[in-house]
């Protein structure tokens, strides 16, 4: 995301010393500008986002916080119409610019997790849209989620219905996006608060004396949008429940995480997975995205899918994705289905402990090397 | 013969465990032998070579496009590799000669971006018609449950209705895989009228996986006005005939064309080389026949006394570049060059979207078609005496001046002895023109290449 901390230009009224200054200012601004280029000339390649990416999460970055955004202005807004301070509620209503440069500047938004989610979501929402279009045998047979939805079970037809409309609504209307941040409750929080501070700072001077007035009506409408969050609608939780409702035997898996990819569903591609092996969500998508692929072999043995199954997934993930090498996968093939399904589950039981207990693992050994 | 037609036969041929080709139609055995393989020897084209080992190693069928070299030229075909206990069987369709080829399926998706930008609101079905994807925010704009229509029949959502020639476009859409356009409808929670367009999905083979569209709001939409003056009505037998000729013809034609296809393809074994040419004189007499219903049909609106046209402010200039890039496939098979307008030019006029884009397509269908190989077509715009004009010039054999009216009369053809079209297209264009207050006119001398201007009203 490029933010233009732009200068303001004083014209030609400029005094001697403001030249030195300015003249001086340059000069740091220049050398954190190369320190910049080369930190990004030596990022190792294969971690780079590639243009595509960063723009997509840059777009990500900018809807969310459009959407707590305008929330939080339009009720503050309100309170304080109703609170005397009806100028400043005015002021707080008419559209600006976007708060998101404030909050990127100030570096909050640099937070692990709240990247993590956004890298996530953008990578599986990249390769969702890259995996091939695949016409069924049979062109009157419906698709695997229109056919839940019609199934005989209320739940999984509630769970597929639900599915359905958290991808519509998350791949809606460019435009309708910007209604609800579909995150993670801990981090939708977050990001209320950070917006409604940064609103104070943009509006601090114009509030004057009114100040604490506009700290209540922000704090009041964050509070009413971390209130109205649930994210039991989010389109994980949707595709979660879903996996779970199926919860489906072995057998039943592989032709389910075969058909998902072939609809495109990728979303429940991973939460099969991830209710299969007992993982948390963004743990099975990680793997799923990972172009190297191995763990998600591992995974795919130890669920006992058939060598045919993770042939078609391996096909159509390396047509999506051009960093996957299918011929090596090919090569691999014999090997991956020669793994037994008892060691694959031994290697990844790492994989199935408590993730804050693997997060504080890996700090401590991170901690130890340092 | 157009080779990139998806009901052509498949080529299928035979390779072994060791990558031998065991038996081929003659097809794939010319292009082997060209490339200097034979049967019993390994394939000799690198791209199927591969493609066949792939799905061998994989153990599932493995269906690609790849462009492999055939002489002087590029070939792009389909290939379906199934692997068999005994080695590998193919199936190949496609032969696209062009190099510049974009799959179908891209070619869906890039239709689906213009209905995005055009459509009030937007859905998705699966091949079966299930609703796969509609946009939530209408449901609640429009006052249905948009969430409840998902994994439903499309027939849920909207209750379909007639067209003015009592047809239903999206039958069409779904018999022939094809976009359609104008499907009127109605919201059957609320009984809000909508117009529904649509384009399919298909997978890289052609293979139909659903139709991604766009529904406008009829309310919403500026006011249609009729334009014509009234006409004696036609005959209720003529007007019958005439709903019916799409129906009726359509699908008797497109199998005559796709077995002459198939035929002329030596799909079945081979073939006496002058019947193969037989079968594509069939296929090429059986397009020009439909293009000939789709013309009549068109006619039979136009000449209707209620034809009405919509006034909605368009951009000639941005008309243009869409006719231009619809018609760029056909202009690079001709060697033609088409210099349309620049990205920067606007012209803005008054007038319907759809039959602009119609009357451009066939204005500047009709110059690629005359202009000679490594011509030119300029398409120009001009502002004069309140009207948006677009100029269409090539440089083909022009048309002589006692020929300049004759052209625009039904069933005439600026050159009777060219084959292909129908005779209908310029009289179809100058009456939409004329609907829509404007003119189609042309201005040329023999030898001098043709010039025909295309005015709407301008719009200040």
């Amino acid at each position: 995301m490029s933010i233009n901390d732009g200068d303001m230009d004083d014209g030609t009224h400029w005094g001697v010393s403001q030249l030195l200054a300015r003249a001086a200012a340059a000069d740091v601004c220049a050398e954190s500008n190369l320190s910049v280029a080369v930190e990004d000339f030596f990022l190792p390649e294969d971690s780079r986002l590639d243009e595509r990416l960063r723009a997509a999460l840059s777009t990500a970055l900018s809807a969310l916080v459009s959407a707590v955004e305008s929330a939080v202005r339009q009720h503050a807004g309100r309170l304080l119409a109703t609170r005397d301070a009806a100028s400043l509620g005015g002021l707080l209503a008419r559209p600006d610019k976007p708060i998101l440069e404030r909050l990127v500047s100030s570096g909050v938004v640099r937070d692990v997790e709240l990247m993590r989610e956004l890298v996530g979501r953008v990578r599986q929402d990249v390769l969702a849209a890259a995996l091939p279009v695949a016409a069924p045998e049979d062109p009157d047979r419906a698709s695997l989620l229109a056919r839940l939805v019609q199934n005989s079970d209320g739940v999984v037809a509630a769970s597929a219905m639900a599915l359905l409309a958290a991808e519509s609504r998350r791949h809606g209307d460019p435009e309708g996006m910007a209604v609800r941040t579909d995150l993670p409750a801990e981090l939708h929080h977050r990001l209320v608060w950070w917006v409604a501070a940064a609103l104070r700072g943009r509006f601090a001077a114009d509030a004057g004396e009114m100040l604490l007035v506009l700290d209540r009506a922000l704090c009041d409408a964050a509070l009413r949008s971390i209130a109205t969050h649930d994210e039991g609608d989010r389109l994980e939780a949707a595709a979660m429940r879903l996996a779970a409702a199926l919860d489906s035997r072995a057998d039943e898996l592989a032709p389910l995480l075969v058909e998902a990819l072939a609809d495109r569903r990728l979303s429940l591609f991973v939460a099969l997975i991830a209710h299969a092996l007992g993982l948390a969500y963004d743990d099975a998508r990680e793997i799923v995205l990972d172009p190297e692929a191995a763990r998600l072999w591992l995974v795919l043995r130890a669920l006992e899918v058939d060598r045919e199954s993770i042939a078609r997934i391996g096909l159509a993930l390396s047509d999506a994705d051009p960093r996957r090498d299918l011929d090596s996968f090919a090569e691999a093939l014999d090997s991956i289905v020669a793994t037994p399904a008892g060691s694959a589950r031994a290697a990844l039981a790492p994989l199935l402990l408590h993730p804050d207990y693997r997060a504080a693992l890996l700090a401590v050994s991170r901690g130890r090397r340092a | 013969m157009n080779v990139t037609d998806p009901m052509l036969p498949p080529v299928r041929g035979r390779i072994d465990r060791m990558g031998r080709l065991l038996e081929a139609d003659q097809r794939l055995q010319d292009l082997n032998a060209r490339a200097g393989g034979g049967v019993g020897q390994p394939v000799a084209v690198p791209q199927i070579a591969t493609l066949a080992r792939l799905a061998q190693r994989l153990g599932i069928l493995v269906s690609r496009g790849v462009v492999a070299a055939d002489g002087d030229d590029d070939v792009e075909l389909w290939v379906r590799a199934e692997p068999d206990t005994d080695g590998v069987r193919l199936m190949i369709t496609g032969w696209r000669t062009r190099a510049a080829w974009h799959p179908e399926a891209a070619q869906g998706e890039r239709d689906g971006d213009f209905l995005r930008s055009s459509g009030d609101w937007l859905w998705e079905t699966d091949s079966a018609l299930r609703i796969t994807f509609v946009s939530i925010s209408a449901g609640a704009k429009y006052g249905f449950d948009s969430a409840a229509m998902l994994g439903q029949p499309l027939t849920r959502l909207f209750s379909l209705g007639e067209d003015r020639e009592g047809a239903f476009p999206i039958l069409g859409g779904i018999a022939m895989h094809q976009r359609f356009d104008d499907q009127r409808a109605t919201i059957r929670a609320t009984g809000r009228a909508v117009q529904l367009s649509a384009s399919p999905r298909t997978d890289p083979s052609g293979a139909f996986a659903g139709f991604i569209g766009a529904a406008h709001m009829i309310d919403d939409a500026p006011a249609a006005s009729p334009v014509l003056q009234p006409q004696p009505a036609l005959g209720d037998l003529s007007e019958a005939f005439a709903a019916r000729l799409d129906h009726a013809l359509r699908a008797p034609l497109g199998r005559i064309i796709a077995n002459a296809d198939s035929i002329n393809a030596q799909s079945e074994g081979p073939l006496r080389q002058d019947y193969a040419d037989y079968a594509a004189d069939i296929a090429s007499a059986g397009r020009h026949l439909m293009g000939l219903v789709d013309d009549l049909v068109d006619l039979q609106a136009i000449e209707r006394p209620d034809f009405i046209v919509g006034r909605e402010p368009l951009d000639l200039a941005d008309v243009a570049r869409r006719a231009a890039g619809l018609l760029a496939v056909r202009a690079s098979e001709a060697q033609v060059r088409i210099d349309k307008p620049g990205a920067q030019d606007s012209l803005p006029a008054t007038g319907e979207f759809r039959r602009a884009l119609q009357v451009l397509v066939n204005l500047i269908g009709n110059a690629v078609r005359y202009s000679p190989a490594e011509g030119m077509v300029w398409i120009r715009t001009e502002r004069e005496n309140g009207m948006a004009a677009i100029i269409v010039a090539d440089q083909g054999k022009g048309i002589a001046p006692e020929d300049q009216a004759r052209i625009f009369e039904k069933f005439e053809r600026v050159d009777p002895r060219e084959p292909g079209g129908s005779g209908l297209g310029l009289y179809i264009a100058r009456r939409l023109a004329r609907a829509m207050g404007g003119d189609v006119t042309v201005d040329s001398a023999p030898g001098q290449g043709a010039r025909f201007v295309f005015t709407l009203p301008y719009r200040a």
